[in-house]
């Protein structure tokens, strides 16, 4: 009896002293008001002290190394940037082509200098595309090798490349939208015998924050700011507010959400879109991307679904246009999002400056585009769809859904198809299915039968919406089953083109800037694999159209800067529209979680001047924008 | 002696041929799982940036040429074993270059430090309990302890974690939930360290034990309720021994054998690492990385978890084996 007693008793003693001395505080000796600690939703670094992010997944990316001590010639951002989403970082002008695209010439920025102390020049940006043309194995080698015949150091801030071939888009190479090749500091690399295999630890930084220390079990990093940080090319919009930035691995949904309600987490990268109503509901000192419904940052990315068009059942326009006007995309966002979605009807995201360039102009058009079923014409577009989500949204979440019909497409989204069964019926019996009964049979007598492939708990609110969506289908006759690949089990299938129908995306663009080469170069029929081989990224759906093609030949021979970008892209989108080779679902809305008891000035949709989601390179701005809550 | 010799030499054989077969098997199984670690790696560098389909196809060639993927089968399953007769599993896939050992000796002292101060206290609590409430069935506070610990213990341990994380976490916020130690916190103050990581414990430790001392808590009170209407048992009281003796040596003594055996069972399996509880507190450790190696298809990291686990489950019961004798006077080397 008397050693429970003292069992229970010191257990009680323990708590409690933890209790006196408030253990729960997750820094042990750092200044919370200089510190901001966002999440790192790479989780835990297997080899944290491996910084050589040249080498092939080798270590961590995103615990500040790629958005904090890294740099590269320009980004662009996904919103509008603080000086315009395009920025020249260490190169002092835009890229300079020739006239045939072959050659660009590239002048930097002087004065920008390594952390410890030695000035960047041409002869590091040199060094780093020969060292990786040398190198194979390296991260950038091979677009390096098969793009570049030479480059050649002018004078210490200019840099000549030439190409092997004419590439209007050389310089995306060396443009941040969420990498790019980063710099290489030459003095450092040279002296490695090997530089695949060398760790970069601790790493010379060209950002305006150099590390601290890390977590030899890859929990933490930590990142002080440089006491010459106006020497980094960041400088030039003013000192950084954090004196300290870390990046942390928080634990899973649950435990971000208390640790940001207990102030220990001050930017959640994403949550599920519960743990956001929780956040709304119970923390005063929230801030999130929109001040109310739908809370989230849409990424300049676009879930769909995505047919494999090497699926002869795939390859008919009728049965791709029928599976699209079956979708009731109001359930769609509600299932997925609890209809904090933003959707989009064309196949571009609805974020950044895409609205302003291709949604909003497109409206027309696509309000009067016909769709011929083959026993009427119809026009399937209804334009009121985001209004109709947020009208549904608004008895539950009240003033947090806006009224202003700008603000509600911003938010929400412009329109999308109507549900029409009808014409799906019409456009399958066109296609030679039919239906017996409440099943609907294939040309050759089988049942109809589609599997939606997602991603189970790995990425559920993409499941949520593959799960409503085979709902859909079924209800109509159609047997759609849910095909859960969890993770990487998914990626091995989706580029195996092991699949019938999947939620994901193939469409990324840059958000911030119109051009949408990004994704659409790769998307040519001469990188098309055939069935049975691993496709390349990013056209999953395998789509092979010679006027699609026409296009991207189009696009590669125009400059990224000449106004044409808009008209082809918006050409594009009529293809995708009338093709329909995926269906466009909404934008991948991030629920990034900013609390502001240590920190303000976050960036938001009323000040967009960059992307909160904190894994991003670009949200090396939030540095400079955000000042202490408490002096 | 020469029994014993005998007895060991084929203990030892049967250990061998356990961890080889063993090893055998979780190599098939590594290497006929559907995930690529090329084509994981490839997408960890392609993704989000800009990449072309042509420089995708070169950068796969690479990274098989690296990653040594390019023999065939048998080269492969021959090169393995000769490296890991050496104690070598080769290098990460998913950390390249760095060597799977070294992966695995550092999150090692986290996992077993948890489990085996956990895994110890819970069966020392949860016998002690069980062997008292078995021999003084009369007594109170000791029925009170099993309805607890038997309610407990139906209980999915998730939950029970979950409960813990919320009540200690977030209700009455006072216990780290996550982590091993804190950020930045000195390693070379050895106290100041070991007491940040004593505090982080609390709650994974807490967690195990709450849902793991029922199941020793009955298994002990059944033993003994058994072992008390044995005939010496009656007979020792008939002559005046007295009950904390009977009790110590007639009873819990006679009881332990098989719940030594369970507990050394345990104790191997320490080595997988407890996965639901690395993942719940966010704990660093071998159950942690095995996740992360399975998920990113790194099969020499989990080839490498796993063999660890499976030397160590069978030198446990090997250990056991030989010491049995010396833990129940009733068994014998024959």
């Amino acid at each position: 009896m008397r050693v429970i007693r003292l069992l229970m008793l010191a257990l009680a003693s323990l708590i409690a002293s933890t209790a006196a001395s408030s253990a729960q505080g997750t820094i042990s000796d750092l200044p919370r008001r200089e510190t901001l600690i966002l999440e790192n939703p790479e989780g835990t670094i297997k080899n944290p002290g491996w910084f050589n992010i040249w080498a092939i997944n080798a270590g961590g990316q995103y615990t500040g190394l790629h958005q904090l001590a890294l740099d590269t010639l320009w980004y662009i951002d996904p919103e509008r940037g603080l000086d315009g989403s395009w920025q020249n970082s260490l190169a002092a002008e835009k890229p300079i082509y020739n006239a045939d695209f072959t050659e660009m010439t590239v002048k930097l920025r002087p004065g920008i200098f390594w952390s410890d102390g030695v000035e960047f020049t041409a002869d590091d940006l040199v060094y780093t595309v020969e060292t990786q043309i040398k190198t194979p194995g390296m991260r950038w080698s091979a677009l390096l090798s098969l793009n570049v015949d030479s480059v050649q150091k002018v004078d210490a801030q200019t840099v000549v490349f030439k190409l092997k071939k004419p590439n209007s888009r050389f310089h995306a190479l060396f443009t941040v939208r969420f990498n790019a090749i980063w710099m290489m500091p030459k003095h450092i690399f040279e002296k490695a015998p090997d530089p695949l295999r060398f760790d970069f630890n601790k790493p010379v930084s060209l950002g305006a924050y150099t590390l601290n220390s890390y977590d030899p079990d890859g929990k933490w990093f930590l990142w002080q700011r440089r006491d010459d940080w106006q020497r980094t090319t960041l400088g030039r919009y003013g000192e950084p507010g954090p004196k300290y930035v870390a990046y942390v691995d928080p634990g899973p949904p649950d435990k971000r959400v208390i640790a940001q309600l207990n102030h220990d987490l001050d930017v959640i990268h994403d949550v599920a879109p519960e743990g956001m109503f929780t956040l709304a509901k119970q923390s005063k000192s929230l801030k999130t991307w929109f001040k109310g419904f739908p809370f989230g940052h849409p990424d300049p990315t676009l879930p769909a679904v995505i047919f494999n068009l090497q699926n002869p059942t795939f390859q008919n326009h009728d049965v791709r246009w029928a599976l699209a006007l079956l979708i009731d995309i109001r359930a769609v966002a509600m299932a997925s999002y609890r209809g904090a979605a933003t959707i989009s009807a064309i196949a571009i995201p609805p974020t950044g400056t895409h609205p302003d360039d291709y949604h909003k102009p497109m409206q027309d058009w696509l309000a009067g585009f016909e769709l011929d079923t083959g026993k009427e014409k119809i026009k399937p577009y209804d334009p009121t769809m985001g209004q109709q989500i947020a009208t549904m949204l608004r008895p539950s979440m009240g003033d947090q859904i806006p009224t202003d019909p700008a603000e509600i497409a911003r938010s929400f989204g412009y329109g999308w198809w109507k549900p029409n069964p009808t014409a799906a019926a019409e456009l399958l019996e066109r296609a030679g299915y039919s239906k017996r009964g409440d099943a609907w049979y294939t040309p050759d007598g089988k049942p109809f039968a589609i599997k939606i492939m997602v991603e189970g708990d790995s990425r559920p609110v993409m499941t949520r919406a593959g799960t409503m969506i085979a709902q859909q289908w079924r209800q109509f006759g159609i047997d759609a089953k849910i095909d859960v690949a969890q993770g990487t089990n998914m990626l091995d299938r989706r580029g195996a083109g092991d699949f019938d129908t999947f939620i994901g995306w193939s469409v990324e663009t840059y958000g911030g800037h119109p051009d949408l080469a990004f994704f659409l170069d790769s998307w040519h029929s001469q990188f098309v694999a055939p069935a049975g081989k691993t496709q390349s990224p990013r056209n999953w759906q395998r789509l092979t159209s010679p006027e699609l093609d026409k296009l991207i030949e189009q696009i590669r021979t125009v400059s990224f800067e000449d106004p044409k970008t808009v008209e082809l892209g918006r050409d594009y989108a009529k293809f995708m529209v009338r093709e329909m080779p995926i269906i466009p679902l909404m934008a991948y809305n991030v629920f990034t979680a900013m609390d502001e008891t240590y920190w303000t000035g976050y960036p938001t949709a009323e000040d967009p001047y960059t992307d909160p989601v904190p894994n991003w390179g670009n949200s090396r701005l939030m540095m400079v924008r955000l000042k202490p809550t408490q002096p | 002696m020469k029994p014993f010799l005998a007895y060991l030499a084929k203990r030892l054989l049967q250990f061998a041929v356990v961890v080889f077969i063993g090893v055998n098997i979780t190599y098939v199984i590594t290497h006929a799982t559907p995930i690529d670690p090329v084509e994981q790696s490839v997408t960890a560098a392609t993704s989000f940036g800009v990449t072309s389909p042509e420089a995708v196809e070169m950068m796969r060639a690479s990274l098989r040429e690296l990653y040594g993927l390019e023999g065939s089968p048998v080269e492969q399953y021959l090169s393995f074993w000769r490296r890991v007769v050496v104690g070598d599993f080769g290098p990460s896939l998913s950390a390249f270059p760095t060597p799977v050992s070294t992966l695995i000796w550092r999150a090692m002292p986290w996992t077993v430090g948890l489990l085996l101060a956990s895994t110890l206290m819970t069966w020392i609590i949860g016998n002690l309990i069980g062997g008292l409430a078995g021999y003084y069935r009369r007594n109170r506070l000791l029925k009170l302890a099993g309805i607890v610990s038997m309610g407990v213990h139906p209980i999915p341990y998730y939950i029970v974690a979950f409960v813990l994380l919320i009540v200690f976490g977030f209700v009455w916020p006072v216990l780290p939930i996550s982590g091993g130690a804190s950020m930045n916190v000195n390693r070379e103050d050895s106290f100041g360290f070991a007491l940040d990581v004593l505090l982080h414990s609390i709650l994974p430790s807490l967690s195990l034990m709450a849902v793991g001392i029922g199941g020793w808590f009955m298994g002990m009170r059944a033993l003994v309720s058994n072992i008390v209407t044995e005939d010496y048992v009656t007979y020792a009281e008939l002559a005046g021994v007295g009950r904390r003796r009977i009790l110590r040596s007639y009873v819990m003594r006679n009881a332990l054998g098989p719940q030594v055996t369970g507990l050394a069972l345990q104790l191997g399996a320490i080595f997988n690492g407890a996965i639901i509880t690395e993942q719940v507190f966010g704990y660093p450790g071998l159950g942690s990385l095995l996740i992360s190696g399975v998920h990113a298809g790194d099969y020499s990291l989990v080839l490498g978890i796993t063999s660890v686990s499976i030397i160590a489950v069978s030198a446990a019961v090997l250990v056991i084996d030989l010491l049995f004798p010396l833990i129940d006077p009733r068994v014998e080397v024959r």
